[in-house]
C-alpha cells in the first residue's frame, strides 16, 4: 500500500508534535487537578476533588470570576456597540471608509505588552490622561486610575476594547457586506432608514456574525491574561485579578501546580458553558423562521 | 458628517500610537513630566539606548530566530497534513481533522502547567529551540485549518494529469499543487508571523531566565527596570523598535491579512 504509506508519512510529522504538546498535556492537565504537586515529582499526593472543592470556597478565586464576566460584560458591550459603528462607516464605498478600516485594525498588530505598557501610560497619574483632564480644568476629575480600584478593571477593558474593536468590525463589516443586496433595495424602497432600519432589519440579520462574535469574545475575555499582568498585577487588592492570572500566581509563584490546574480546568468550565449558552439563545435564524408576528 | 466620524475613529485607533513614535524621541523624563509635548530637539540615541544597553537588540534576534524557526518548522508540515487532510480519503480522516480544529477552541494557558513540568524534563526551559517547538504545536491547529481550505479550493484535474503523467503521491504534492497554494501559504505564513512575533504568555513561563528574552518580554523586561531610572525614553524606543517590522507587514499585505482574519469566522 504506497498510498497508506504515503498518507502515514505526511500526516506524521503534525500529528507527532501535536500529540506530544498539545494533546498529552491537555490530558495531564485534566489528571494534575486532582494532585496535591508542587511540581517536585517525588511530592505528588492524590486528593481527588479536593482542588475543586477548595477552588468553590477560595474568595481570591471567585472574586477573579466575576472580574473576568464584568470585564466580558463591560467590554463586550462596549466593543460591539463602537466595532458597529465602525463596521458601517467601513461598508461605504470610497478612501476614507478604506483608510478607516486600514486604521482600526492597527492595534490589533500591536503585541498586548505594548498595548499595556500604552495604556500604563495614559492611566499613569502623571500621564496623558491626568494631563488632558488638568489641561481641561477638570482637575477634580484625575485619578491614579489603575491604582483606584474602582477603575483598574475598567481601565484594563478600556485597554482590551481599543485592541480588540478594529477584528469585531472587520467581523461586521464582512456580515454587512453579507446582507443581500434585495433586502436593502426593499428597506430603501419601504423607506427605512437610519435607527430603525438597523434595528428593524440590519441588526436580525446579522445573527450568524452576532453569534461568532460573541464566542469570541467569550473566548478572548476569559484569556485574559498578559493586560492584567503587566497592567495592575490583578491589583489593587485584587481589584482586576483574572482567573488565567490568578491561575499564574498559582502556578508559578507559590508553585501550587496542582491546584493551579484546578483553577485551569475551572477556567475552561466556565468558558464552555458561557459558549453553550450562547449557542443555544442565537441558535435560531431570527430573519427565517416563522416568528415575525410583528411584522 | 460621516467624513467627520471616521476621521473620530481613525484618531481614536492611532493617536496612542503617534504618541508613542514622537515620545520615543523626547527626553525620557518629559514623557511622564510633559506627557503631550513635542519633542524640541530629536533624541535619536534613545534608540541607540534601547537597542544595547536595554538588550532590545539581543531580543530582536530572538525574535527574529523564534518567529523564522517556527515558521521553517510550522509551514511545510502544516501543508503536509492539510493537503493530505483535504484531499485524500482515508479512515480517521475527519477525527484528526476535528482534533486539529478542537486546538483553536481552549485557552493555551489551560495547559500551560504540564507544558512547563515537560518542557523542564525535556532540559528545554529556556531554550530558544523549547519555545520555537511549543509555537509549532500551537500553531497547528490554525494554520492547517487554512491550508487545507486552499488545497481543497484546487481543482481535481491538475492533481490527476500530475499522476498520469507518472509523479508519485508525494511528487504530485511538492510540484504541481504545493506551488499552486502558494498564495495561501503566503497568507498564513504572514498571519502566523505577526502572531509569534508579539507573543508573550507562553514566552513568559517557558523562558523565565534573562538569556534568551524575546521582543515582548524584554519590553516587559524594561517597563520595571526603567522604573527605577524614570528614565523611559529607551522604553518608548524599544516599543517602535518591537512595533515597526509588523506594521511594515501590516500595511503591504492588509488586504490579504483581512482574508487569513475572517477565515473560519464566516461561515
Amino acid at each position: 500500500m504506497k498510498r497508506t504509506g504515503f498518507i502515514v508519512g505526511f500526516l506524521a510529522p503534525a500529528v507527532l508534535i501535536y500529540l506530544a504538546l498539545v494533546l498529552v498535556p491537555l490530558g495531564q492537565a485534566l489528571i494534575f487537578s486532582a494532585y496535591q504537586w508542587r511540581g517536585v515529582s517525588a511530592k505528588r499526593k492524590f486528593v481527588g476533588a479536593d482542588n475543586f472543592r477548595e477552588l468553590a470556597g477560595d474568595h481570591d478565586f471567585l472574586r477573579s470570576v466575576t472580574n473576568n464576566l464584568w470585564l466580558l460584560v463591560g467590554a463586550g458591550v462596549v466593543i460591539i456597540a463602537v466595532s458597529l459603528v465602525v463596521a458601517h462607516l467601513t461598508a461605504a464605498p470610497g478612501k476614507s471608509a478604506k483608510l478607516l478600516r486600514g486604521f482600526s485594525l492597527v492595534p490589533q498588530m500591536v503585541s498586548l505588552v505594548a498595548v499595556a505598557v500604552l495604556w500604563q501610560f495614559i492611566f499613569n497619574p502623571e500621564g496623558l490622561l491626568n494631563a488632558t483632564l488638568r489641561g481641561v480644568g477638570l482637575s477634580s476629575w484625575t485619578r491614579t486610575w489603575l491604582g483606584d480600584s474602582h477603575f483598574a478593571l475598567a481601565g484594563v477593558g478600556v485597554a482590551f476594547a481599543w485592541y480588540a474593536v478594529g477584528f469585531y468590525a472587520l467581523l461586521f463589516g464582512a456580515g454587512l457586506r453579507n446582507i443581500p443586496a434585495e433586502v436593502n433595495e426593499a428597506a430603501e424602497l419601504d423607506g427605512s432608514q437610519g435607527w430603525h432600519r438597523f434595528a428593524q432589519i440590519t441588526w436580525p440579520m446579522l445573527w450568524s456574525v452576532k453569534r461568532t462574535a460573541i464566542t469570541y469574545l467569550v473566548i478572548n475575555v476569559m484569556n485574559t491574561f498578559a493586560l492584567v499582568f503587566l497592567m495592575t498585577r490583578g491589583g489593587p487588592d485584587r481589584a482586576s485579578d483574572t482567573m488565567l492570572t490568578y491561575l499564574y500566581e498559582q502556578a508559578f509563584v507559590n508553585s501550587k501546580f496542582g491546584y493551579a490546574t484546578a483553577v485551569a480546568v475551572g477556567n475552561f468550565a466556565v468558558a464552555m458553558i458561557l459558549s453553550l449558552a450562547i449557542l443555544f439563545f442565537l441558535r435560531r435564524d431570527p430573519t427565517s423562521s416563522q416568528n415575525r408576528s410583528e411584522a | 458628517m460621516k467624513g467627520f466620524i471616521r476621521g473620530f475613529f481613525l484618531v481614536l485607533a492611532v493617536l496612542p500610537l503617534v504618541w508613542v513614535l514622537y515620545s520615543s524621541l523626547k527626553p525620557g523624563v518629559d514623557i511622564l513630566g510633559s506627557p503631550w509635548s513635542f519633542p524640541t530637539s530629536f533624541r535619536w540615541q534613545n534608540y541607540g539606548k534601547a537597542w544595547t544597553e536595554a538588550g532590545i537588540g539581543s531580543a530582536f534576534g530572538n525574535s527574529l530566530i523564534v518567529t523564522i524557526g517556527t515558521l521553517a518548522i510550522l509551514m511545510p508540515i502544516s501543508a503536509m497534513a492539510a493537503y493530505v487532510l483535504a484531499r485524500y480519503k482515508f479512515h480517521g480522516n475527519r477525527l484528526i481533522f476535528t482534533a486539529f480544529l478542537g486546538g483553536m477552541m481552549f485557552p493555551h494557558f489551560l495547559i500551560i502547567v504540564p507544558l512547563f513540568l515537560l518542557l523542564r524534563d525535556w532540559h528545554s526551559l529556556d531554550t530558544l529551540h523549547g519555545l520555537i517547538l511549543v509555537y509549532v504545536a500551537y500553531s497547528l491547529s490554525f494554520t492547517i485549518f487554512v491550508l487545507s481550505g486552499f488545497f481543497e479550493s484546487l481543482p481535481d484535474e491538475l492533481a490527476q494529469a500530475a499522476m498520469l503523467d507518472g509523479c508519485s503521491d508525494a511528487a504530485t504534492f511538492w510540484r504541481v499543487m504545493l506551488p499552486l497554494a502558494k498564495p495561501g501559504l503566503l497568507v498564513t505564513a504572514i498571519f502566523d508571523a505577526i502572531g509569534l512575533w508579539n507573543e508573550y504568555s507562553l514566552a513568559l513561563v517557558l523562558l523565565p531566565g534573562a538569556d534568551h528574552r524575546t521582543l515582548p518580554l524584554g519590553i516587559a523586561n524594561l517597563t520595571m527596570t526603567q522604573q527605577y531610572q524614570a528614565d523611559w525614553g529607551a522604553l518608548f524606543a524599544g516599543l517602535v523598535i518591537s512595533m515597526a517590522p509588523v506594521m511594515a507587514v501590516y500595511w503591504i499585505f492588509k488586504d490579504r491579512i483581512y482574508e487569513a482574519m475572517l477565515a473560519g469566522s464566516i461561515k
